[in-house]
């Protein structure tokens, strides 16, 4: 007993308190900027080293649904015109707002419907289906329940049943193996229901968008609710991303 | 006997593989499997060319590494199953048949291993089925109770306890190896990051080291000792989440949020080192792309020094407690035999008295110049793999304050030449859970046309279904998290 009291302390307060300043290492690549300046005459360096086609040059727009967040375009930007910041605040409801100009400053999801508020403003459980993930965005997801994220206290929690669900968050292309069990999973939550994608995978299909190993109808077929960009993204911006969304 | 003998990462011509007559080639795969070689690999360089095909193969007592030619009849894909003898190879034939339309004939168990409906045509699969009185079973999956990644298992019980322990796979099959053949330099890292998102350095290490080797490119010192401080930072982060799981399943909520509050503290320090806490973006042919300087290194050390004072506290707490090792002790043992008949490779392995680990038995990067240590334990149960990550943690750590204390100076990036025209290469990295074998062949312009992944997965998911027998399906989550296994690895 004494012990397990030793190791409770050792614990110390390792919690991030505050989710939505909290300090990320300075390496961290969270929401680009763009500097406002024209590209050099001719240049597309950045959108032809990008392996996920998610960059244009001139004028730079950098899609945060397509980018896995590599630097490869901030390295190739011969005006270093592209800094990724360690701004985590990068979820979105609209696909369309993902798209980073020089004028973003920053990105922040709408506060939805006040009825879908009033039904999971204070608890909100989500099933997870992992349909080709690679155990990335899983681990991050995970990571919420930790001590340092703790999830727990807003009252969103990752449930078992998709009965007991009021929503599903989808990580990885969504395969062809995995199309099926990922319907079947949605059509037994409840109504209402929102849809939370993970990932630059599955919100663009990241690097396996060619691979002719994945089916991702469902996704044409079905509103989603918010998207949380990252490869994988960061606990913190999955938090923050529902928070606001869910308006708090 | 003809067999290419060749060392881990050596580029070899494919004229000098010996394409031996069908009988020749199972005769000498036959020999170098009783003497103790583990199969790696098995496919045809040629994707066009089914008909002739190598075999992979490795004996880490000796630390040989060969390739064994064989050309069959491209009308006649069929030979005397190796599996009869050899259970170690019965799923690299499976997956020969699936993908090059091979039959393995006497096939002990041929079945899918990604795509439910090649080896089976449109017929149903069917589970192996235990009948009698009071015989039930049970199907879990794909979509399991958590958030964790899909998989098939199918358990045959006699009230509690597993007879028979399925595992039906490749939910998570996304074409990684076909991808690899048509991206260019920038998209096949980001694959190699993304075949399993929890073994980023192992496996983007096992693919600069094929890349690198292709194109005789030499890595700086510097480098070369970043890109193993990131690989140990992996394998801690990964172990602490080992063991935070198995200490969750037995219900010591305190002692898996603590080894939580650490495992954070170890992936923020890759992200301090590389931006991400995965390590995603470090790896560049010719080098790595981010460098220690003392900034990112004082983060890094302050975190690491409290992960080695808090680790020990925590191990004690957990191997000491009555409760735990109740649960831990004989629950999902595997014997060393059975472990070396089925090819366990990594971690289980090494639970279970095997001496199997690359950075020992084939050394790359500076583990050639810095060695670490081989640990086994010899019991296989949950208890050896839980004790033996808690060693292997102490290990890294040591590993890790000792480079970063002998930092050398140099160059971490240069650039990777072209690849040599018509060679292959072997590539085995050491990844937190075990054995990763790239393997690549080029063609007449150095262009990639065959590239074939090993992930310790393939292996060690039959090891967790031998795990389970004659145990309690009570006791599965804790035998499942014992392995760790990946789904996205073996998947591919």
């Amino acid at each position: 007993m004494i012990d397990a009291i030793k190791l409770r302390i050792l614990q110390g307060d390792p919690i991030v308190h505050d989710v939505k300043n909290a300090n990320l290492p300075k390496l961290f690549r969270g929401l680009p900027t763009i500097v406002d300046k024209p590209c050099p005459e001719g240049c597309d360096k950045c959108a032809a080293v990008c392996p996920v086609h998610a960059i244009t040059a001139n004028p730079v727009k950098i899609d945060l649904g397509r980018c896995t967040f590599c630097p490869l375009c901030e390295e190739a930007c011969p005006g270093k015109l592209i800094h990724y910041t360690n701004n985590y605040h990068i979820a979105s409801d609209k696909r369309e707002n993902l798209i980073v100009t020089k004028d973003t400053k920053s990105i922040t999801p709408a506060r939805a419907a006040k009825k879908i508020r009033d039904y999971f403003g204070k608890s909100l459980k989500l099933r997870q289906v992992s349909a080709g993930g690679c155990n990335g965005c899983e681990l991050e997801l995970n990571a919420l329940n930790n001590v340092n994220f703790d999830m727990g206290r807003f009252g969103i929690e990752f449930v078992a049943s998709p009965r007991h669900a009021d929503g599903i968050v989808i990580t990885g292309p969504i395969t062809k193996n995995m199309a099926n069990p990922l319907q079947i999973c949605y059509d037994a939550v409840p109504n209402p229901k929102i849809i939370i994608l993970v990932g630059t995978c599955s919100i663009a299909g990241h690097v396996f968008e060619s691979s002719d190993c994945l089916q991702r109808k469902f996704l044409d077929e079905n509103k989603i609710d918010l998207y949380v960009p990252g490869c994988p993204p960061h606990p913190l911006t999955f938090i923050t991303g529902i928070l606001s969304f869910i308006g708090r | 006997m003809s067999s290419l003998q060749i060392q881990n990462n050596q580029c070899f011509r494919l004229d000098e593989i010996i394409f031996s007559a069908k009988n020749d080639f199972l005769n000498t795969v036959s020999e170098h499997l009783s003497n103790g070689f583990r199969m790696i690999g098995l496919f045809p360089p040629d994707k066009g060319n089914p008909g002739r095909i190598i075999a992979a193969l490795a004996n880490s007592g000796s630390s040989e590494l060969c390739i064994v030619g064989g050309e069959f009849p491209e009308d006649k894909l069929e030979f005397e199953s190796f599996a009869v003898s050899f259970p170690q190879t019965n799923y690299f034939e499976c997956e020969l048949a699936e993908n090059y339309g091979y039959t393995p004939l006497n096939h002990p168990w041929l079945r899918p291993v990604r795509k439910q409906n090649v080896i089976l045509g449109d017929k149903p699969y069917h589970f192996y089925k235990l009948e009698g009185d009071e015989v039930h079973e049970v199907a879990v999956g794909p979509i399991h109770a958590g958030v964790i990644e899909p998989g098939h298992f199918r358990f045959q019980c006699h009230g509690e306890l597993v007879y028979n322990l399925e595992i039906n796979l490749g939910y998570q099959h996304r074409g990684v190896e076909a991808l690899f053949l048509e991206a260019d330099s920038n998209r096949r890292i980001m694959l190699a990051e993304s075949t399993a998102g929890d073994t980023v350095i192992g496996h983007t290490y096992a693919h600069c080291n094929v890349v690198e080797s292709l194109s005789n490119t030499q890595i700086g010192l510097r480098a070369q000792v970043i890109r193993s401080v990131a690989e140990e930072l992996e394998r801690i982060a990964m172990h602490l989440s080992g063991l935070g799981g198995v200490a969750n399943d037995i219900g010591l909520a305190i002692v898996a949020s603590s080894y939580g509050r650490l495992r954070t503290l170890v992936i923020n320090s890759l992200a301090d080192l590389s931006g991400s806490r995965f390590g995603r973006g470090l790896f560049v042919y010719g080098g790595v792309r981010f460098d220690f300087d003392s900034e990112n290194i004082n983060h890094i050390m302050k975190k690491l020094n409290t992960v080695r004072n808090d680790v020990k506290v925590i191990n004690d707490f957990l191997f000491s407690s009555t409760g735990a090792l109740v649960r831990f002790e004989k629950t999902g043992a595997v014997s060393p035999d059975s472990a070396f008949k089925i090819g366990l490779v990594g971690l289980a392995a090494r639970s279970c008295g095997i001496e199997l680990d690359t950075r020992i038995n084939y050394p790359y990067g500076s583990y050639r110049y810095f060695p670490v240590s081989q640990i086994t334990l010899s019991t296989g149960d949950v208890f050896a793999r839980a004790r033996l990550r808690a060693l292997e943690i102490d290990e890294s750590l040591r590993f890790i304050f000792e480079q970063i204390e002998n930092l050398p100076e140099g160059e971490i990036r240069g650039d990777a030449g072209d690849a040599e025209p018509v060679s292959g290469v072997v590539s085995i990295t050491e990844g937190w859970r075990g054995e990763i074998v790239h393997i690549a062949v080029t063609d007449e312009k150095g262009g990639i046309v065959q590239y074939k992944i090993k992930d310790p997965s393939f292996n060690n998911w039959y090891g967790l279904s031998l795990a389970l027998r004659k145990t309690e399906i009570s006791d599965f989550p804790l035998c499942n998290k014992s392995f760790d296994l990946s789904y996205a690895g073996h998947d591919l």
